[in-house]
């Protein structure tokens, strides 16, 4: 399994999908469903792709702002938009 | 203009006075004389070369012969004052400035144009960059740099002592000052170069810090409050009569009550700690020692066992200081635990026999997040380290048992408590049974399910460090915070989501053509993106190969379609 890749900017980025972890949530969160297989390998990705918006939005509100760091409010602006967009 | 330093000191003063005595003020394109021309081509040369090289011995001998022949010349450099060259300027500062003062001199009248400050910038290229500064400030400054020439040799000198010093550490006060140059500039900078550093340093030369205080106070905030509050009862467990006879004066008492106060209090105090272990589930560093205090101070109020635990080990860990703690109240113990807190963090590598001590722990610290019981075990560390093994075996013991209840409340939050206390009560009442050195127990414990949060944080945390990987920008920790909230109700979100597509499909079952159907809506898979092309660029190879189907040979196709 792929586990870590180094990239450039010195960090170890595990690239492996916490699947034990999303089918214990996908359980808790509806214990009545069933999730196959490889459902849980889409969903990382769809987890992975909302992530990567996020940060993307959070880091457009940031450089906005001309700050050098991004903060809770530039998180919780690009929240909002990104979850709105994110409703299926 | 007589020469004052003929051969020894050839100042930068004395060298361009040397120029300009010898050289003529006149461009070399004027017609002269075959031997002023040669005077003249060689004095430029030799001027040149001492204004760029700065070799003395180059100098001396240039300038040597650049002086017996240029003195003729003297004279017609002279003739030429009115006119402004550069020469003749730095004739005027010579002449009008005093060599060795460093004063502002306010017969200084003519501006330095910037041909001066070329010269002397090359000088000063060479030295530190807070020369550099000076030619930069000439504008603001009526000294001359020509006056800054015959200043700069010694202040070159006193800058270089001066960096000595910085670097030595030395008071440097006297420096700056000396090197006054009223450009006071120049020993601004100076200055500011060095009283960042200077006055602490100066009065404690060799601590750059401050003196690690904290412990002292620690000790006697903390003995402080062990004199204080001599509150409640010594409820310890301590399970034998070992070494410490003060505490066993209160061991008896604790004894008794031990399992007296358990089955009431225990139940609130851990669904309350396990509540407070829950929240500080995440157990961040930084957090723990606040939260050891929260925790400990609401232990306090409700049941001794847990604290009893905590305040043998912290009795451990204070043991190294008094022994009175061990008979001492909960409280102070908590207080103690709380002060020592971050202490603690750093006397946890200490323990050599942590190693030993942390089977114990271990043992029910299996919940990490039970950081009381971290903070016990590793008050057992240096307990032990102390050399007070009786104390903390039987302190780990109680500890243990009393770890254990509250850890496996932790575990069952405020699910199911009931299950909790009676194992609790009944493993803290075989305490006072078992002996003394139980360094290995293999307790009966029952694992329950691992508590909500703390796994579903580190899943979390994986998203979040993906998170700021992907932002490719310093966060806040508040940031990253406010990203797990939000991870949350997407995954909230997402749930749903999947159960309304999974019923609308009539299925009781998750399939990809939900999580498809999900991200079509979402605007991740559009026409001319199609989740394959997703899989591909997002996800490692192996995901990949269990997500699209792939004809192999044999004519089969995995994953099957």
């Amino acid at each position: 399994m792929a586990l870590s890749t180094i990239v450039s900017q010195k960090k170890q980025i595990k690239r492996k999908a916490p699947r034990g972890f999303l089918k214990r949530v996908f359980k808790r969160q509806k214990p009545q469903l069933r999730l196959e297989k490889s459902g849980d390998l889409l969903v990382h990705l769809n987890c992975l792709l909302f992530v990567h918006r996020l940060a993307e939005e959070s880091r457009t509100n940031a450089c906005e702002s001309k700050c050098r760091v991004i903060n809770k409010e530039h998180v919780l602006a690009a929240a909002k938009v990104i979850l709105k967009k994110s409703r299926g | 203009m007589a020469d004052h330093n003929p051969d020894g000191d050839p100042t930068p003063r004395t060298l361009l006075r040397r120029v300009l005595d010898t050289a003529d003020p006149r461009t070399p394109r004027r017609p002269r004389s075959a031997r002023t021309g040669a005077q003249r081509a060689l004095l430029e040369t030799a001027s040149s070369r001492r204004l760029s090289g700065q070799t003395k011995t180059i100098a001396k001998g240039r300038s040597r012969g650049a002086r017996s022949i240029g003195r003729s010349a003297h004279v017609q450099a002279r003739g030429h004052l009115e006119e402004q060259t550069p020469r003749t300027l730095l004739k005027n500062i010579l002449l009008t400035a005093p060599e060795s003062s460093i004063l502002m001199p306010e017969s200084v009248v003519k501006p330095v144009p910037a041909p001066q400050v070329v010269q002397p910038s090359r000088r000063e290229s060479s030295r530190s960059s807070l020369e550099l500064q000076l030619p930069e400030l000439e504008p603001s400054t009526t000294l001359a740099p020509g006056l800054l020439a015959p200043g700069r040799r010694k202040q070159r000198l006193r800058l270089s002592m001066f960096q000595q010093g910085v670097d030595q550490g030395l008071p440097l006060s006297q420096e700056p000052q000396g090197n006054a140059d009223a450009s006071s500039l120049t020993s601004s900078l100076n200055l500011t170069f060095a009283t960042p550093l200077q006055p602490q340093s100066v009065q404690r030369p060799g601590l750059a810090r401050r003196p690690p205080a904290r412990r002292a106070v620690d000790v006697g905030a903390f003995l402080q409050d062990l004199r204080d509050t001599s509150l409640a009862p010594p409820n310890i467990v301590l399970e034998d009569t070992q070494p410490f006879s003060q505490p066993t004066v209160g061991s008896p008492n604790v004894y008794h009550s031990l399992p007296c106060t358990p089955h009431t209090g225990a139940e609130d105090a851990e669904q309350a700690a396990g509540r407070r272990t829950q929240s500080s589930g995440p157990g961040l560093q930084n957090n723990r020692p606040g939260k050891p205090a929260q925790f400990l101070a609401g232990e306090a109020e409700e049941v001794d066992a847990f604290a009893l635990g905590f305040l043998s080990t912290s009795s451990g860990v204070s043991g190294e200081d008094e022994v009175e703690p061990l008979h001492n109240g909960v409280e102070e113990a908590e207080k103690k635990m709380k002060e020592e807190g971050v202490s603690v963090s750093e006397m946890e590598a200490t323990g050599a026999q942590g190693p030993s001590r942390a089977e114990e722990p271990e043992g029910h610290t299996q919940v990490t997040e039970a950081e009381g019981s971290q903070g016990t075990a590793e008050a057992e560390g240096p307990g032990a380290s102390s050399g007070d093994e009786d104390a903390s075996s039987r302190a780990a013991s109680p500890e243990s048992a009393s770890g254990t209840p509250e850890s496996l409340q932790a575990r069952r939050h405020h699910q199911f408590p009931e299950p909790a206390p009676p194992p609790g009560a009944a493993v803290l009442s075989s305490e006072p049974a078992e002996p003394l050195l139980v360094r290995c127990p293999p307790r009966p414990r029952t694992t329950g399910p691992r508590p909500r949060q703390d796994p579903h944080k580190a899943g979390l945390s994986h998203y979040v460090k993906l998170f700021s990987f992907f932002a490719k920008m310093p966060m806040e920790r508040k940031a990253l915070e406010m990203v797990e909230k939000c991870l949350d109700k997407y995954f909230q979100h997402l749930c749903d989501d999947l159960e309304v597509f999974a019923a609308h499909a009539g299925r009781k079952t998750v399939k990809p053509e939900d999580l498809e159907l999900l991200m079509r809506r979402q605007g991740l898979v559009t026409d001319q993106v199609s989740l394959h092309v997703l899989v591909e660029r997002h996800l490692p190879l192996e995901y990949r190969q269990l997500l699209i189907p792939c004809a192999y040979s044999g004519n089969s196709v995995f994953p099957a379609q």
